[in-house]
């Protein structure tokens, strides 16, 4: 795969059928997990170590009448990802072309630094088998030529995977179609953290959706990986050889006072 | 009068302070130890050590329990010598400041005219200050990190910056306290003070003249 890749979710026609999240379960080997009502339809209200994606329902009252507003949360593959720059083992990296954020479990150690980075809170740790997990975006069909598991089972075409700037062409056509009837339809993804693999259409503002508006990565990991780490930590061999150089200029100074007769005592 | 005085010694530090003392000093070499290796990729060997990454993090937690329970424990023992190592501590006065002024010069062996000094001299008020203030944060910031689903995102994010500028902070101040209090000609007998408790009288007088006709003169 040597082009740039998009999952383009179009909630406006979503039915919040979860068959993306039953078809992400068979493919990807995980298991079921007992889930119970969140609030409305909605049975899943987090990801979790063996819950790559699942769909999240929003009540919306506009003159008496209620809209769902419906969305499939799974990670976004983000072009700049937190989660890679706060991993402290490099278990996490970008596909060179097709715009994956991948986890290599060979590599993680479990430490959940990813999840705190992420502005949605998107990998998960299973704290017995030390490992963090998230969705793949199924690189293993994708690179075989087949859809994302969710994309190929998705009913009303909701989920759609392609080439990126077909699929953001495609996407901002598909806005400007919704918003002749819903005038704050949106797209969320395209510019955030880089620029995401996986873009939505938003019937409304993100908030609406339970979505943060302006999803970033926190001044904090900067300063910590832009900074300290790579600059902050010389402090330590600069005192150390401060002390060494100490060492020898003290007792070479030392040398040279007893010559002058210069009274040392009390050392 | 040197050599008369020079056989007699006075006490210098506690029990319970040589215990906080040497408990820290291990469980912060076996906590920078097994923390260093998450702190830079190339420190991965470090992580070796202890059977991987994920032991690593064991130790790591269970010498944070320790770590934190003993200064505790030593203030129960005694909250006396506690009070009185921060009312000296807190003293900083003018002598403090003539010391910190000169001190470069007297690290790399040039002679120099230091004040007289309380107990503690200024450059160990400001070890007590940074040191005791980096391991209570790095306390905090530590628990945070280790119990993050009990805290809101935005504390733990900022827990992992704090913990790595105290532990830089508390690693530097460590070099060169230990380096200080052996190696540095100037350091005569304080290793002695908080190894056996008690240090040369004739050295005391000369270090910490202040302190030294205050015990003396209380007897």
């Amino acid at each position: 795969m040597t082009t740039r890749k998009m999952v383009f979710t179009d909630t406006s026609l979503c039915t919040a059928c979860k068959a993306c999240s039953v078809a992400c379960k068979a493919w990807n080997d995980l298991p079921a997990e007992k889930t119970q009502l969140i609030k409305g339809y909605q049975s899943q209200g987090d990801f979790t170590p063996t819950t790559w994606t699942y769909i999240s329902l929003h009540e919306n009252y506009e003159n008496n009448k209620m809209t769902w507003r419906m969305f499939k949360h799974q990670c976004f593959h983000c072009a700049d990802p937190a989660c890679l720059k706060a991993c402290p083992v490099g278990a996490i990296s970008k596909t060179a072309e097709s715009g994956y954020t991948l986890i290599d479990q060979e590599k993680c150690i479990g430490c959940g630094y990813c999840t705190i980075a992420c502005p949605w809170g998107v990998p998960k740790t299973d704290e017995t088998k030390k490992k963090t997990y998230k969705c793949t975006g199924c690189i293993d069909r994708v690179e075989n030529g087949l859809l994302p598991a969710c994309a190929f089972t998705c009913q009303p075409g909701a989920i759609q995977f392609g080439e990126h700037d077909e699929m953001l062409a495609k996407a901002k056509a598909r806005l400007a179609e919704v918003q002749k009837t819903n005038p704050k339809a949106q797209l969320y993804g395209d510019k955030l953290m880089g620029g995401t693999t996986y873009i939505y259409l938003l019937l409304d503002s993100p908030e609406t959706y339970g979505l943060p508006v302006n999803p970033s990565a926190s001044a904090s990991l900067s300063l910590w990986k832009d900074y300290l780490q790579p600059y902050g930590g010389w402090l330590i061999p600069l005192a150390a050889a401060a002390s060494l150089g100490s060492f020898f200029t003290t007792r070479l100074l030392k040398v040279a006072d007893s010559k002058k007769g210069v009274d040392t005592h009390g050392q | 009068m040197a050599s008369s005085l020079s056989k007699e010694r006075v006490v210098r530090f506690s029990g319970s302070a040589r215990f906080a003392h040497w408990g820290h000093t291990i469980t912060f070499i076996v906590l920078l130890i097994s923390g260093l290796a998450l702190f830079s990729p190339s420190l991965k060997s470090l992580a070796a050590i202890f059977g991987g990454y994920v032991n690593a993090g064991v130790v790591h937690r269970w010498m944070a329990v320790f770590f934190t329970a003993i200064p505790l424990i030593a203030l129960a023992m005694n909250p006396k010598g506690f009070k009185e190592w921060w009312k000296d501590v807190f003293s900083f006065g003018k002598n403090d400041i003539g010391f910190l002024m000169v001190f470069p010069l007297e690290f790399f062996g040039f002679k120099v005219k230091i004040p007289p000094q309380t107990k503690f001299n200024g450059g160990e008020k400001m070890n007590s200050v940074v040191t005791t203030t980096s391991c209570v944060l790095l306390a905090i910031s530590g628990y945070i990190m280790w119990f993050k689903g009990s805290f809101p995102v935005w504390m733990v994010q900022w827990s992992y910056p704090i913990h790595d500028i105290c532990m830089i902070i508390a690693t530097c101040m460590v070099f060169m306290h230990a380096y200080l209090g052996s190696f540095h000609p100037g350091s005569g007998e304080s290793f002695w003070g908080m190894w056996k408790g008690t240090v040369r009288s004739d050295w005391a007088e000369h270090h910490h003249k202040q302190w030294y006709d205050k015990i003396k003169g209380g007897n």
